[in-house]
């Protein structure tokens, strides 16, 4: 008689589908509390992104709950069932077993097509984000140690609060005039460095009335902890009046610039202070050689560039005023004269010193 | 019969062995300025547990000043003095000196059957460097020490007390001690494996110590040349970062974390290592798919000089070069992946000895899977831009770093601790340990992934009054965690005294540092053996040919057929 082969029971040990279950379950209820809470615990939402960056961090989160019940709840249940008796004979072995190769593969494309999900989805939040309507209004924000400032345009002084009108697509170009800060609207879910010689940019749309934080979340000195401003999301009305109350309204003739005594600028004054205030951004060769901003060797006597960076004609009065309120527009963004520490004569010598480099 | 060269002994194996390099006899030679990796090991392991208990210290007083929002005991200033030397120390002089200077030293060459390292001399330099730069960092204290972080970015590092300086000696010459052992074992492991030892035939921690050697060469070049760059900075006002001089800042961070970013692989490529041994002796089982471990490994190991840019998502860069770094870095949770499922394999079907050992190789799978998971929420751009710097970014790395790292070391402690003294660890005082560590890490860190999420920030003497609720519990917590490590010193104190005997081969375990006596013998092997298969497989006889008779081990012949017992 031929001998049957009886094909041995994979046995998966006791109670191994009870505990299948029991995962399947318990991650069920996770993903619905992820999904349905409102997470992250405590922070509101205040304005955009925030509400997608917050659909993102559920959606990663209900992923990484199933992943780590699965491990958990496994790890623990093999701990138990697979456990050598206490009074078992002392050499006894496990099954020896080296691999099998139909899980090894989904253990591995499962993932593999969770993470490219994960990074389709993270990359189209990324899009969006980098897409955000901004540029309804523009402005930048300083930091320093420690605090913030807040330069609107037509504001002829910075702000300490940040202020901000409803719904209103706001593009704040960020940097620094000391250390590295961290600008980090946590309302917003939003953040970026305050780098010293360089500007960051973030865009925000607020859609919730209300008073919240910015948080300097880059390690900047003694006093970091308390490195701290606040964001003021009004309604139109409300931010015009803010905005009036500032001195909005009469710096939008540029009367600021006029008091500069421009006959009296000293060249080599102007060279000593663009040393310490302008060569971190600029050279001193032509507007093609930039370091953050353009190079000023040849402002007033540049054929390629017959318009200052702001459309106007290059003379001493029209560059004596970019410097005294600042610049911003689409090659970048220059603090004001208030910002940087320069006063009125100091300006005139940096335009005496900026003509004398053109005439060479 | 071969022909001996004239001036050759013959005769008894040993004899011809002391005629070559006999064993020292002198006190200084034979433990201070010793060349015999096992010496060496042991003053790594004896080192960087004196920084641990240092590091240790400094974490309980941040702990403790964030009981109160206002700061409870120190002021700000020496409160940055003390996270930023927490962090040095624990990367530079505990994680990554125990995983490569210690355990590396120690075990890599026993398992791979060799004698010793490829260049015993260089081991020595190597080893001596790192107490040197210990004592320099530490002397920082006297003039002020660096308080940026362990990161020190400049410019505020290039501001910071006159300590920074010292600083950046001292992690330079950790540097090249670590650059050193990395070349020493590459050539080692390469070059020094038993006869019949081939790749596939390896131990597990030997191929993740082969993955580590080469990223501590090539990475640790990166973070020296910062470091010098920063040293002049400071020192002789050369530009390199200050953006007034025409530095930039952004620089330090690509060439730190160019180095960092594999030496987070550094730090937890040698645990995952422990790991597979650990589980694989106590399961009495094969380690589960063998090659896929092995092969993660070194995926890992490219795909982590890949990554560096994802700790910079905030810092201002071109916002495409986003994606990749994104990208990639996501793709690393796959070889990850494979290893945890690999050893939660390894457990199905186990005969499995619940040890102290194999209790923190369980308890690492679940912390390190959840600090994998956080990892997830950090790479992905658009959350990165709410956690980058906050409190969610401190609980992540402690998760991998000491949910991984160190949970990793203290299985590895009670695992190889027999083969270093010749004596068993306390099992009940070592359960209590790991029960105790397991509480009371996760009662510390997971609040803080949710400080993190609220908006608190890393690295503040002085925090918002609504988070103190969740850091008293942290802190509350982590007295639970330093008790338990406490146990673990008094435990290894008193078993070096009156610890049972444990005998060559307590567990049961079949790699080659199994097979002699403990403590090993000065020449390891007095006969190489001769290797036939990978070491997993319990239900055969041993792989090993012409293996001296250890005490208490009988001759592995391939007629063998049984297979070791645990004796403990």
């Amino acid at each position: 008689m031929a001998q049957r082969v009886v094909k041995p029971k994979t046995n998966l040990g006791p109670g191994f589908w009870p505990v299948t279950a029991l995962i399947v379950v318990v991650s069920i209820v996770m993903v619905i509390y992820i999904e349905l809470m409102p997470l992250p615990i405590g922070l509101e939402q205040a304005g955009g992104p925030a509400a997608s960056v917050d659909d993102l961090f559920r959606f990663l989160g209900a992923v990484a709950a199933c992943i780590f019940n699965i491990v958990t709840i496994y790890t623990v249940y093999f701990a138990i069932v697979f456990r050598a008796p206490k009074d078992g004979p002392a050499n006894s072995i496990g099954v020896q077993i080296h691999d099998a190769p139909v899980l090894e593969f989904w253990w591995t494309a499962i993932p593999t097509i969770l993470v490219i999900i994960l990074s389709i989805y993270s990359v189209k939040i990324w899009a969006d984000l980098q897409n955000t309507a901004g540029d309804v209004l523009t402005l930048e924000a300083i930091g320093y140690q420690f605090g913030f400032q807040f330069r609107y345009p037509k504001l002829a002084n910075p702000t300490t609060e940040l202020h901000l009108p409803i719904d209103t697509p706001t593009t704040i170009h960020v940097t620094s005039r000391d250390v590295i800060h961290g600008f980090w609207l946590p309302e917003f879910r939003e953040k970026v460095d305050m780098v010293p010689g360089l500007v960051n940019t973030i865009r925000i749309t607020p859609n919730r009335l209300g008073t919240y934080r910015v948080v300097c979340s880059e390690f900047c000195g003694v006093l970091h902890g308390a490195m701290a401003g606040v964001v003021v999301v009004q309604s139109q009305q409300d931010f015009a009046k803010w905005f009036a109350a500032q001195g909005g309204a009469q710096s939008t003739g540029g009367g600021g610039a006029a008091g500069i005594p421009l006959s009296s600028g000293k060249v080599a004054a102007g060279q000593t202070l663009f040393g310490q205030k302008c060569s971190a951004c600029h050279s001193t060769g032509p507007f093609e050689q930039k370091l953050v901003g353009p190079g000023l060797g040849k402002i007033f006597n540049d054929p390629a560039h017959p318009k200052l960076v702001n459309g106007a004609d290059p003379t001493p009065e029209n560059a004596a005023k970019i410097i005294h309120d600042g610049y911003q527009g689409d090659i970048g963004t220059m603090p004001s004269a208030q910002v940087n520490g320069l006063s009125n004569p100091d300006i005139a010598n940096l335009v005496a010193y900026l003509a004398s480099l053109s005439k060479k | 019969m071969a022909a001996v060269a004239p001036g050759v002994k013959t005769g008894p194996y040993h004899a011809v062995l002391d005629h070559i390099h006999p064993e020292p006899t002198s006190f200084i030679r034979k433990y201070v300025f010793s060349i015999d990796h096992k010496i060496i090991g042991i003053q790594y392991m004896i080192t960087a547990g004196l920084f641990f208990i240092i590091a240790g210290l400094l974490a309980e007083i941040i702990r403790t000043q964030l009981l109160s929002p206002k700061g409870a005991v120190v002021s700000a200033a020496t409160f940055n003095a003390i996270y930023s030397m927490h962090g040095t120390t624990m990367v530079w002089f505990v994680v990554i000196p125990l995983l490569t200077g210690a355990f590396g030293n120690f075990v890599m060459p026993l398992q791979i059957g060799a004698r010793d390292v490829a260049f015993p001399w260089l081991n020595l330099v190597s080893y001596w460097i790192f107490p040197v730069a210990g004592v320099l960092l530490f002397s920082s204290f006297l003039i002020g020490a660096p308080d940026a972080g362990w990161t020190e970015y400049p410019p505020i590092s290039l501001l910071g007390p006159p300590g920074t300086s010292m600083w950046c000696v001292a992690v330079f010459l950790v540097g090249i001690s670590s650059t050193l052992t990395g070349i020493n074992f590459t050539v080692t492991i390469l070059k020094m494996r038993a006869p019949g030892m081939t790749f596939t035939r390896m131990p597990l921690f030997v191929w993740a110590q082969f993955a580590t050697s080469p990223m501590l060469l090539i990475a640790t070049t990166a973070l020296n040349g910062a470091l010098g760059a920063l040293f002049l900075e400071r020192q002789f006002g050369i530009p390199f970062y200050a953006p007034q001089h025409g530095g930039s800042p952004v620089l330090w961070q690509h060439m730190f974390w160019f180095y960092s970013h594999p030496a987070v692989y550094i730090m937890i490529l040698p645990a995952f290592g422990f790991i597979s041994e650990i589980l694989s002796t106590f399961s009495r089982k094969p380690v589960f798919g063998y090659k896929m471990i092995a092969f993660s490994t070194v995926a890992i190991a490219l795909l982590s000089f890949a990554v560096w840019a994802h700790h910079m998502f905030t810092s201002g860069m071109v916002p495409w070069l986003q994606l990749p770094f994104m990208i990639i870095t996501m793709f690393i949770a796959i070889p990850t992946g494979i290893k945890i499922f690999s050893w939660m394999a390894t457990l199905w079907g186990g005969s499995i000895r619940w040890t102290t050992a194999m209790l923190f190789a369980t308890g690492f799978l679940i912390t390190f899977t959840f600090g994998g998971l956080t990892g997830f929420f950090l790479a992905a751009v658009p959350l990165d831009y709410h956690e980058h710097g906050s409190y969610f970014v401190v609980a992540h790395l402690h998760y991998v770093l000491f949910g991984g790292s160190m949970m990793g070391l203290f299985a590895a402690i009670y695992y190889w601790f027999p083969k270093m003294s010749g004596r068993m660890l306390n099992e009940t005082l070592g359960k209590w340990h790991f029960w105790l560590v397991f509480i009371g890490f996760n009662g510390t860190f997971i609040p803080l992934h949710w400080l993190g999420l609220m908006g608190m920030p890393r690295r503040v003497a002085i925090y918002d009054p609504q988070y103190q609720f969740w850091n008293v519990v942290a802190s509350s917590f982590s007295y639970i965690m330093t008790f338990a490590i406490l146990l673990m010193f008094i435990n290894i104190l008193m078993s070096l005294r009156n610890g049972k005997k444990s005998g060559p081969n307590p567990w049961g375990a079949r790699t080659l540092e199994w097979m002699i006596s403990s403590p090993a013998p000065y020449y390891n092997f007095k006969k190489i053996p001769a290797v036939l298969a990978t070491p997993y497989d319990f239900g055969n006889p041993l792989p090993y040919l012409g293996l001296d008779a250890a005490p208490g081990a009988t001759e592995a012949t391939p007629t063998h057929t049984s297979h070791p017992v645990p004796t403990y």
